[in-house]
């Protein structure tokens, strides 16, 4: 195995993507990289090292991100991505300098299978091992999905279980957030909402019943409501805009709530995908929409326009992707089945007052939408994704920023030696227009197996990284994060 | 067949063993030693003598106490001698139920016999049976 002398070069100097042509494949196992365990103690602080560019001075915080990092105990490979140990990335920017640090989320499961050497919990693709004790969901949260600042406190996510409590600093676990005591052990979705105001709605989901919650910005619960959704569809991800809450029932159908879930999860077509608006103010259901059969992960955000239309942007899969068996030929090393190969298409999802919903294709490929925060429920032109793949790997290439209002692409392509993570809009302070934000994200430098960071200027996603700094390490591919302004 | 519940401070404190000694030769006496309370509430738990009855939780006797310190003992006299298993939570607001969240997980500490935990669900009587011979028992219990 050789390295490939041009692509490493280009990778480090960021250059354009039209510099990036003939992509080659010198490594084609190093993407395995991105599944690899990092070591089980976390990483303590590390200087990342400048590669090019200079950190804007305006451009402080931390950018937290969380994904799934134990996959294998000797032997025995995790049997889903998605049911990994969470493990907590945390970029420090401050002063020019940029600083990583990262640990596991100390969960029942990660600290009862440590001690085991074996994976025991069960999970969304995994079996329970039958001597396993489950008192509750938390027994197999993996809190490796996302993260929330709350309260003061950084909270690592999982969608089955209990928001998990850690020391923004130190990344310490400090166990599972109780938002009120009857609330305890009550699922706490990994994609939850916040308003320009700071407050933060979020999903409870349990098969057909759904439960809401609205965070004050203070991190205390405002109230929780319970609604019945008619059918226990798969839910990853929900719309919010400023007045309304918006459940996408896909027809990705739970048929027997136990683990190993990918296994009891059944496409049904034919019951299309139904919209469901419920009212902020008192979780009523406002109306349903009927839209045409697609199955998702990430919705972008939401706004309602003055006719009482939502548009909202979600990257739509002609069918479910990652169920039995996708994510499990990852972690063992293996791609390019038919289904590893099936790619979203971003859309402009609209739901009329009247009538069914309307889909608007972007004509780009792409996943892990990301808004900007400011707008958050309320009207914006653009959307920010991931973009771009080579052949024979898992993960994306590049970052792209789609304009609704014109149809415009701009995009950046790092090249087939990078795995893109997610990418997150931070805004510039003192400016509220929405070209005034930067793009803030992690690669995974597959020649010089490093983790890098870009920030982008998101005015100008095309000319590439404005700076780029590269950790002395590498971590497996994350999926959400969150950036904490200084 | 009957129960009495006490507390370790007054069994130390108060009470002579020899109040709780001397059973009939062919009947069992149980005494649990239920641990890691949280001083308040009380301490519900209900005593099985077959499977039929765990899984339908319908008890041969049972205990309410109220938990004024870390420990609580609770003592169940006259017993036939056999196979026995537990159900218990802490009821830690008092307000007579084993309080569940909104998806009916309990959110207040349960356990059962032998310390056994579940899997999706209450542990099975094959992981929470024990052996109750005829004269004095002792069971340990921890919440969970």
């Amino acid at each position: 195995m050789t390295l490939d002398r041009r692509l490493f070069l280009l990778s480090a100097a960021a250059l354009p993507a039209c510099q990036m042509m003939e992509p080659r494949i010198a490594m084609p196992d190093a993407w395995r990289l991105g599944y690899t365990n990092p070591p089980a103690d976390g990483f303590e602080p590390a200087v990342m090292r400048k590669m090019s560019g200079r950190l804007p001075d305006a451009f402080g915080g931390t950018l937290y991100r969380n994904g799934p990092a134990q996959f294998a105990y000797g032997g025995q490979t995790a049997q889903h991505w998605f049911d990994g140990d969470g493990m907590v990335q945390a970029i420090r920017f401050e002063g020019g300098a940029a600083v990583h640090r990262g640990r596991f989320v100390a969960t029942p499961k990660r600290k009862g299978e440590q001690a085991a050497g074996r994976f025991l919990a069960p999970g969304f693709g995994t079996e329970a091992d039958p001597e396993y004790p489950l008192g509750s969901a938390d027994d197999a949260n993996a809190a490796n999905t996302s993260v929330l600042m709350s309260g003061g406190e950084l909270l690592a996510l999982w969608e089955g279980g209990s928001a998990w409590r850690m020391d923004p600093d130190t990344l310490e676990s400090r166990g599972p957030k109780i938002w009120r005591d009857d609330l305890a052990g009550m699922p706490f979705l990994a994609h939850p909402k916040r308003e320009p105001d700071g407050t933060v709605w979020n999903l409870a989901p349990g098969g057909r019943r759904v439960g809401f919650y609205r965070i004050n910005p203070d991190g205390t619960i405002r109230d929780f409501g319970l609604v019945d959704i008619g059918v226990a569809a798969y839910m990853h991800d929900w719309a919010m805009t400023a007045s309304e809450l918006i459940i996408l029932v896909q027809p990705w159908i739970l048929k027997r709530s136990r683990p190993p879930f990918a296994a009891h999860l059944a496409w049904e077509p034919e019951r299309g995908l139904v919209a469901q608006v419920y009212n902020k103010n008192d979780f009523s259901l406002k109306r349903t929409v009927q839209c045409p059969p697609r199955a998702f992960y990430h919705t972008g955000s939401a706004w309602t326009d003055a006719d009482g239309a939502i548009h909202l942007d979600v990257a739509f899969y002609d069918r479910p992707v990652l169920g039995q068996g996708g994510g499990a030929n990852l972690i063992a090393g293996k791609y390019a089945t038919s289904v590893d190969e099936i790619e979203p298409e971003v859309c402009l999802l609209t739901l009329p007052i009247k009538g069914d919903g309307v889909l608007r294709e972007s004509g780009l490929q792409g996943e892990f939408l990301q808004a900007d925060p400011r707008r958050s429920g309320l009207f914006r032109r653009h959307v920010l994704v991931l973009t771009g793949r080579a052949p024979g790997r898992p993960g994306h290439t590049g970052v792209a920023r789609i304009d609704w209002n014109t149809g415009d692409v701009a995009r950046f392509d790092f090249g087939p030696g990078q795995m893109v993570e997610e990418f997150l809009v931070v805004p510039k302070p003192g400016d509220m227009t929405e070209a005034a934000a930067w793009a803030v994200g992690r690669t995974l430098n597959l020649e010089a197996r490093a983790s890098e960071v870009h920030v982008f200027d998101l005015a100008r996603l095309a000319d590439g990284p404005v700076v780029t700094y590269r950790a002395p390490r590498s971590w497996p591919l994350g999926f959400h994060g969150t950036f904490v302004a200084a | 067949m009957s129960f009495r519940p006490v507390l370790v401070a007054m069994l130390i404190s108060s009470l002579p063993l020899g109040a709780l000694a001397e059973p009939a030769s062919d009947t069992a006496t149980l005494t649990l030693n239920v641990s890691g309370l949280q001083p308040m509430g009380t301490i519900s738990l209900g005593l099985f003598d077959s499977q039929s009855g765990y899984e339908a939780s319908k008890s041969v006797t049972g205990a309410q106490q109220t938990v004024t310190g870390e420990t609580v003992v609770v003592v169940f006299d006259d017993l036939a001698p056999g196979e026995y298993g537990i159900k218990f939570y802490h009821d830690v607001n008092g307000n007579g139920k084993l309080d569940t969240n909104p998806f009916g997980m309990p959110v207040e500490p349960f356990g059962f016999s032998n310390n056994a935990r579940g899997q999706f669900g209450p542990a099975g009587w094959d992981k929470a049976a024990f052996t109750v011979t005829a004269g004095e028992n002792t069971h340990a219990l921890a919440v969970n």
